[in-house]
């Protein structure tokens, strides 16, 4: 019978109409987002050892990393710039960071009304915790067995 | 007498119909194409050249920007390509590719549910397109979970996969799966039926199985037109021999076929997840691969069913850290070749329904 597909597809669309609806309506809704979303970046400055792996594992140059050697001839981070507007998100720097100081944040709505506002200054952007002192002392000896792990992990 | 002009008509770059990019000028007598010329090239990032400036593993990510609704498939194009070349497929680990066929199959199934919302919304059917996104949407969501991004996943690692996924990512993958039979019958039932729908695709823009080889068609586009080729079955990459699926073949290649056979492809595609969910063992999910890959001096040839057809990489290796030369076989561009010819004769309204038809993605075409 002629018609008899388009009624079949009617039926479908009308027990829709009593369904309930899908839609997340979104600024009021906000989304329910996985551990693992990639949104913006977090530098714990104080994990950081300014190894530079970061701004090596980087597709595009995106990470400049400024840094001074103490008197114990180690190093520390002095300037940690992101140029995120050329970011491809890949999230290679987090995988590759042996410390774990750089991370994702769910930071999603990034949108800007300036070019020069979408850049990043991690450095800057970090506020000291207490809790910074305590994490410095175990961070060194779990480092090395972290560093084979994460290897494996990047390549 | 009536005095009659022909009309030349340009058709894209900004036009929804073109998905994407895509400009045509054409030749117009009255409705009818005379002449159809394809303009390709706006979306040319020159991702070829870019493989050339950086290492193996940093080209991962750009894979994504291929063919921007199936990235876990590019990436695992791309990556097997580079783990032929260093001459190491037999170590990468079960569970790795478990992993791989999962979320390429889930990756192949969100493509297909584009082009079926996609052809409709081509033929002014808004319905159907809202349930195929409402269907791929959760798709995402998975891919999001286990890669942290929805369309540019860079999940894919050289000898293995980035992350494990855990017992609840498994129950929600389950749970799509066991829904997914009633959303596809959901599309069948508002669409394949459909007078209007059939009254616009059967017949139109025909594509014999000698015209599809001498094209170079390659994919479902190939297939609907009666060559039953798939390299998941003929020559199985990865793990594809161990599981059991159909082939779908249709015989006419025109437009319906064209639709008919992704619909059926993401029921083949189910019972692949299923299997696989199955079987997947614990285990590692990284071969030990070095941190600088320097593959030996060669080249390697590999390519894989992408959702839109054959896609291969050919890398050429000097010995150091970065390719000499990457090329990219891109199965939408090759697809895209049966336009012009296709096109003469054809009515204006038809020539958007077989543009929808062959699944073009634009930033595979222009690269």
């Amino acid at each position: 019978m002629f018609g008899k597909g388009i009624f079949k597809g009617l039926k479908i669309t009308i027990g829709h109409l009593f369904e309930k609806k899908v839609t997340q309506q979104y600024p009021e809704e906000r989304p329910v987002l996985p551990a693992r979303f990639k949104g913006s970046f977090d530098l714990n400055v104080a994990k950081c050892i300014a190894c530079g792996l970061c701004s090596n594992a980087c597709p595009n140059h995106v990470i400049k990393i400024e840094s001074v050697k103490d008197e114990n001839n180690k190093k520390k981070l002095t300037g940690y710039k992101m140029l995120a507007e050329q970011c491809l998100y890949c999230g290679f720097c987090v995988e590759v960071c042996p410390t774990k100081a750089l991370q994702w944040n769910h930071d999603y709505e990034r949108a800007k009304f300036f070019r020069d506002e979408v850049n990043l200054d991690l450095y800057a952007k970090y506020t000291p915790s207490p809790d910074d002192d305590k994490k410095d002392i175990p961070e060194k000896n779990v480092k090395p067995e972290e560093k084979q792990d994460e290897s494996a992990k990047a390549s | 007498m009536l005095k009659t002009q022909e009309l030349t008509l340009n058709m894209g770059p900004q036009h929804p119909s073109t998905h994407g990019v895509f400009r045509c000028v054409l030749k117009l007598e009255g409705e009818y194409i005379r002449e159809c010329v394809n303009h390709t090239g706006y979306l040319h990032r020159g991702l070829e050249k870019l493989a050339e400036a950086r290492t193996y593993s940093q080209f991962i990510p750009y894979n994504g920007r291929l063919d921007y609704v199936s990235g876990m498939l590019n990436e695992l194009s791309y990556v097997q390509t580079v783990e032929k070349l260093m001459g190491i497929t037999e170590e990468i680990p079960e569970r790795a590719q478990y992993l791989r066929i999962i979320l390429g199959e889930l990756q192949r199934l969100a493509s297909h549910a584009i082009y079926v919302g996609t052809f409709a919304l081509d033929m002014a059917g808004f319905t159907p397109f809202m349930y195929a996104f409402r269907d791929r949407d959760r798709m995402l969501d998975l891919i999001e979970a286990a890669s942290g991004q929805r369309l540019m996943p860079n999940y894919m690692r050289i000898g293995g996969v980035a992350a494990d996924l855990d017992e609840e990512w498994f129950k929600e993958l389950e749970i799509l799966m066991n829904d997914m039979p009633a959303c596809i019958d959901e599309y069948d039932g508002i669409l394949t039926g459909n007078e209007i729908m059939r009254a616009r695709t059967i017949g139109v823009a025909p594509v014999s199985a000698e015209m599809a080889l001498s094209y170079g068609f390659t994919g479902p586009n190939l297939r609907a037109s009666g060559f039953d080729y798939d390299l998941r079955r003929d020559e199985p990459y990865g793990i594809y021999d161990r599981f059991k699926f159909d082939v779908p073949v249709r015989k006419d290649g025109d437009t319906y076929d064209r639709y008919c056979i992704r619909v059926a492809e993401m029921r083949e595609s189910v019972k692949i997840i299923k299997q696989a969910m199955k079987d997947i063992p614990e285990g590692p999910i990284m071969a030990k691969v070095p941190k600088v890959i320097k593959p030996p001096v060669g080249e390697a040839f590999h390519r894989i069913e992408n959702s839109k057809g054959h896609l291969g990489f050919h890398i050429v290796s000097d010995g150091s850290t970065k390719p000499y030369r990457t090329r990219i076989y891109s199965p939408c561009f090759v697809n895209l070749g049966f336009l012009p010819t296709t096109a003469k004769g054809l009515h204006l309204m038809d020539l958007v329904v077989a543009l929808a038809s062959i699944d073009i993605v634009l930033g595979e075409v222009d690269r």
